[in-house]
């Protein structure tokens, strides 16, 4: 087809297309020095500016795909850099970000979002929240912090006292549970009322019988040994005695004389020993 | 409270805050704020640990868990200075203070923004072994991005000094040994959260470790076995 036979509208359009395949085949040399994948990326170009290829072929007429002579050789590696994609932007990134870190001359600060003033809300609003979860609601004592149930945060161990549907209260030792055999016993061990958790007696009976707690009281001396049983010191006539009802010389307790002198006497053990000697 | 703007130029403003701590500008302030700062954000998050318990568990973690960082941090920095120092760097002991302080103002931060969902599990649930645990995730997660923030400072405040890499091997070591003593730490000053059929006590008898509780806790919450 000549330039004759043409319209002058073609040649118009021949015209721009020609000035438009020039700009593009000048644009790499001198607008993206970002092309270079391995380059490291500048302060204040983005990744996203690591992509200009798709734009470059949209400029491109539909009908005319192919660009310049010089424009497939700047094309091949830009199509390689974007098959590369994730690889590149992750090298990238990473140059980028230790670039970043140990430059001489950091980016401008960013401005202020008065994140010290939300921080200080957010710890005058914990406080407050502390302080009302705190609060007792009830004669009790009781406060919302410690409103939900606790059965399923006992935490088994030794010491821990527990009573079943029963009269008796156990501690658990060694894995084992030990009744405790008075009102005195309890006492004596320091146990408060309100560390009894109550439990199922099914709970209760995974735990093998230990040997029951008795306090047995002993003074420095006094040859005799005497259990303490209603508030009564009850004398244990003998070893054989002392052993056959289950005690152990590690309960037996030093007491002072004269505390133990203070105490009512009891019937002695077992009832048929005879008068009790006093300590 | 001005001593809270520090927070932000952490984080935002990271690089700025880590060429000023290497050229050592306003040390000593920006010290005394990251103390203050993490001071008030570890006393409010031990005590929303504690509130599970008792007031008493809630003043006491109030109070220990500061005490738990801040001696962590004095007893673990001497040596990563002097590692650091045969490693060829040029900072003062002051310097690595205030990278580890920064460290411990981001793990506060954290810890504290986590503080609400503590208060949401605080009164919904009741399991103790569940709530330990979750804890004891918060403070890993705040832990590893506050190592990630003094490993970032570290590079910036010694980048110009030789054996560069050989002192990010201290580091790393050092992060494995400041962990180690925290968690160490911890079990010796515990509790912080208080088991609930246990009465309220400032500090619970020496026995087991760290490691083996967190080990059976999770063998309670998932059916393998009861703690005892």
């Amino acid at each position: 087809m000549t330039n004759e036979n043409r319209s002058t509208t073609d040649q118009i359009l021949d015209l721009l297309l020609d000035a438009l395949q020039e700009r593009q085949s000048t644009r790499p040399q001198g607008d993206e020095p970002v092309l270079e994948p391995s380059a490291p990326l500048q302060s204040d170009s983005s990744p996203s500016a690591t992509q200009p290829v798709a734009p470059a072929e949209t400029l491109l007429p539909e009908d005319n795909p192919q660009p310049l002579d010089e424009e497939p050789q700047e094309d091949v590696p830009q199509t390689l850099e974007e098959e590369q994609d994730s690889v590149v932007e992750t090298e990238a990134e990473a140059a980028w970000e230790l670039a970043l870190l140990k430059e001489s001359t950091p980016p401008e600060p960013l401005p202020s979002i008065q994140l010290d003033k939300m921080l200080r809300r957010l710890a005058v609003a914990v406080g407050v929240i502390i302080i009302l979860i705190n609060i007792p609601f009830n004669r009790a004592g009781l406060s919302l912090a410690r409103a939900m149930p606790d059965a399923q945060s006992l935490v088994i161990r030794d010491g821990l006292v527990l009573k079943g549907s029963g009269e008796r209260i156990y501690v658990l030792e060694n894995n084992q549970k030990r009744w405790i055999t008075s009102l005195e016993a309890f006492e004596w061990f320091d146990y408060q009322w309100n560390q009894v958790n109550v439990v199922d007696d099914a709970f209760l009976d995974q735990f093998e019988d230990g040997r029951p707690l008795y306090v047995l009281l002993k003074c420095q001396g006094s040859p005799h040994i005497y259990a303490l049983e209603d508030g009564q010191k009850r004398w244990i006539k003998d070893i054989p005695t002392f052993e056959a009802e289950g005690f152990v010389w590690e309960d037996v307790k030093f007491v002072n004389c004269g505390e133990l002198l203070r105490l009512p006497t009891g019937t002695p053990i077992p009832p048929d020993a005879g008068p009790s000697p006093e300590p | 409270m001005r001593d809270l703007g520090v927070v932000e130029t952490i984080l935002r403003n990271r690089i700025h805050f880590f060429q000023e701590i290497r050229d050592g500008v306003g040390l000593g302030e920006k010290m005394r704020a990251m103390l203050i700062s993490s001071l008030v954000f570890m006393a409010l998050f031990g005590a929303v640990m504690g509130s599970t318990h008792s007031l008493w568990q809630a003043l006491s973690s109030a109070a220990k868990l500061p005490l738990l960082f801040l001696a962590t941090l004095f007893i673990c920095a001497p040596t990563l200075y002097f590692f650091n120092v045969l490693f060829g760097s040029t900072q003062s002991l002051t310097q690595n203070v205030a990278l580890i302080l920064t460290a411990i103002t981001v793990t506060a931060v954290l810890l504290l923004s986590f503080a609400p969902i503590i208060l949401f599990f605080l009164l919904t649930t009741s399991q103790y072994q569940f709530f330990k645990l979750l804890n004891v995730g918060i403070f890993a997660i705040s832990g590893v991005m506050g190592v990630v923030f003094l490993s970032q400072g570290m590079q910036i405040v010694a980048a110009d000094a030789e054996g560069d890499s050989a002192r990010r091997n201290v580091l790393r070591l050092w992060m494995l040994l400041y962990a180690f003593v925290g968690s160490q730490l911890a079990w010796t000053i515990r509790p912080f959260i208080g088991a609930p059929s246990i009465p309220f006590e400032l500090f619970r008898q020496l026995g087991g470790n760290f490691y083996t509780n967190i080990f059976t806790s999770l063998g309670e919450i998932f059916g393998f076995f009861i703690v005892r």
